[in-house]
């Protein structure tokens, strides 16, 4: 009577229901009594000072790009997987030369060092500058 | 070195600076006039034979005369003496040069000298209240000091 | 009701008012905004710890106050840190209760008479629920203010005001 995806249609209206369901339940019995010192952003306590959105270094977005494009490969990888047996010789002939392309990316993207994860240089603290400006020897670092 | 020592050595060198002592207390006390003590610490700092490289404390007093000093306790690692040091000054002229580039603990003692006793360092890198809040009216620790009615809008006495 | 009709006797069925339901999960999760202050901190952490253990009342400490229920000021608490504090407070969503630790915060302690810079008493700049006496008191004796911190909660109600 109900096709298999009409099967999967009623799993995500259910889905989706309880999801929605929870939410407006608790929109309705939670308090609203928002005032201004209540929406101001949260600074351990002082004034808040500056602005939230900052910039961030450019090897988070270098990270997330290399690992979306093989993450999508796994995906394709999962329906191969399934029907592997059925197909034989030609589904690995097949896949191997996908996956050969990607590598010859991977390789690419290694060389180059766009997964190196350059962290900012450490600033190392001085010690009393009064040895320096009196000639003795500074005691050993350990 | 005893502190007599200590104390012929320092008239001997800073005539000016070094203005009363009183070394049969329980614990010597050496005066300095208040713009001379950046000199004469850094001469007991530096000076081998004295190597006082380690200031105990710093404080501020309040003598209730109309005058204000500081009280400089120092020892010395290498040589095992110590010596107080006292720079007076008056409330109306409440200066006293900073020792903070000899010894890196006087950074924050000075600090609270001001916070709590308006004394002002001369020279001092970051001379601002570490104690109280920024805006308290008032030094707390003078004893011509009254307690503020109100503080921000809220009541401070009980 | 001839359904009910007291038959079920090994307790299978549950039957709880809106009320009672709410209140008992936000009494048993009363995540707690960490305030420790000065010496009844050290009382609070030791409650934290093993062997008084305020966690099995469910109170997990949380650094911030978005997530926060409960807020116990324990410590002495200066001119300084109250506009802070206030601050902090604004910055709790509501349900929200204030627990006020030892004799410091709940009346300025033995600062009150010469404290030049110590609040006397938190509940001049936030409300407070509970006090707990003691200088420090026990860790015994906050999870009794906690406890009585719960009662207070089972007797509140969604559609009557009570904050």
């Amino acid at each position: 009577m109900l096709t298999e995806f009409g099967k999967i249609l009623i799993f995500f209206i259910l889905g989706a229901v309880f999801v929605a369901g929870g939410l407006i339940m608790s929109w309705m019995l939670r308090p609203h009594k928002p005032y201004p010192a209540k929406l101001t952003s949260y600074e351990c306590g002082e004034e808040p000072v500056g602005q939230a959105w900052v910039r961030f270094n450019v090897r988070f977005y270098v990270l997330a790009l290399v690992f979306l494009i093989f993450e999508v490969e796994i995906i394709f990888l999962f329906p191969w997987a399934l029907v592997y047996r059925e197909l034989g010789l030609f589904a690995f002939l097949e896949m191997a030369v996908f996956l050969f392309i990607l590598w010859v990316g991977y390789a690419y993207v290694w060389v180059k060092g766009d997964l190196n994860w350059d962290k900012p240089e450490p600033k190392v603290p001085t010690l009393n500058r009064l040895y320096q400006q009196t000639g003795r020897p500074e005691p050993a670092r350990i | 070195m005893n502190p007599q020592e200590i104390h012929d050595n320092l008239k001997a060198k800073f005539g000016a600076a070094v203005s009363d002592a009183k070394l049969d207390a329980i614990q010597p006390w050496i005066g300095i006039t208040p713009d001379g003590i950046l000199e004469v610490c850094q001469f007991l700092h530096g000076e081998a034979g004295f190597e006082f490289d380690f200031l105990s404390c710093l404080s501020g007093v309040d003598y209730n005369d109309g005058k204000l000093g500081v009280v400089y306790h120092l020892f010395s690692m290498p040589q095992k003496h110590k010596i107080a040091l006292k720079a007076i000054c008056t409330k109306e002229k409440p200066h006293v040069q900073s020792v903070s580039q000899v010894w890196g603990t006087a950074n924050w003692h000075e600090r609270e000298a001001y916070d709590m006793f308006g004394i002002v360092f001369d020279g001092h890198p970051d001379l601002r209240r570490i104690l109280c809040g920024d805006d308290y009216p008032g030094h707390p620790l003078r004893k011509d000091f009254k307690v503020p009615e109100f503080y921000n809008g809220m009541k401070v006495p009980y | 009701m001839g359904i009910l009709n007291y038959k079920f006797e090994k307790s299978n069925i549950v039957i709880a008012s809106l009320d009672g339901l709410l209140n008992w999960a936000r009494l048993s999760s009363l995540y707690q905004m960490q305030f420790g202050l000065a010496c009844c901190a050290i009382e609070m952490m030791a409650a934290s710890a093993s062997n008084f253990d305020i966690m099995r009342f469910g109170v997990i400490p949380r650094a911030t106050p978005r997530q926060c229920d409960v807020m116990i000021v324990s410590g002495t608490v200066t001119l300084k840190m109250a506009t802070r504090i206030k601050r902090l407070f604004d910055q709790m969503p509501e349900p929200r209760y204030v627990i006020s630790m030892g004799s410091c915060s709940n009346c300025g302690g033995p600062y009150w008479e010469h404290g030049y810079h110590v609040l006397k008493g938190v509940d001049r700049v936030i409300p407070v629920d509970v006090y707990v006496p003691g200088c420090p008191p026990r860790p015994e004796a906050l999870l009794e203010g906690l406890i009585k911190l719960q009662e207070k909660v089972r007797q509140e109600s969604l559609a009557k005001k009570t904050i």
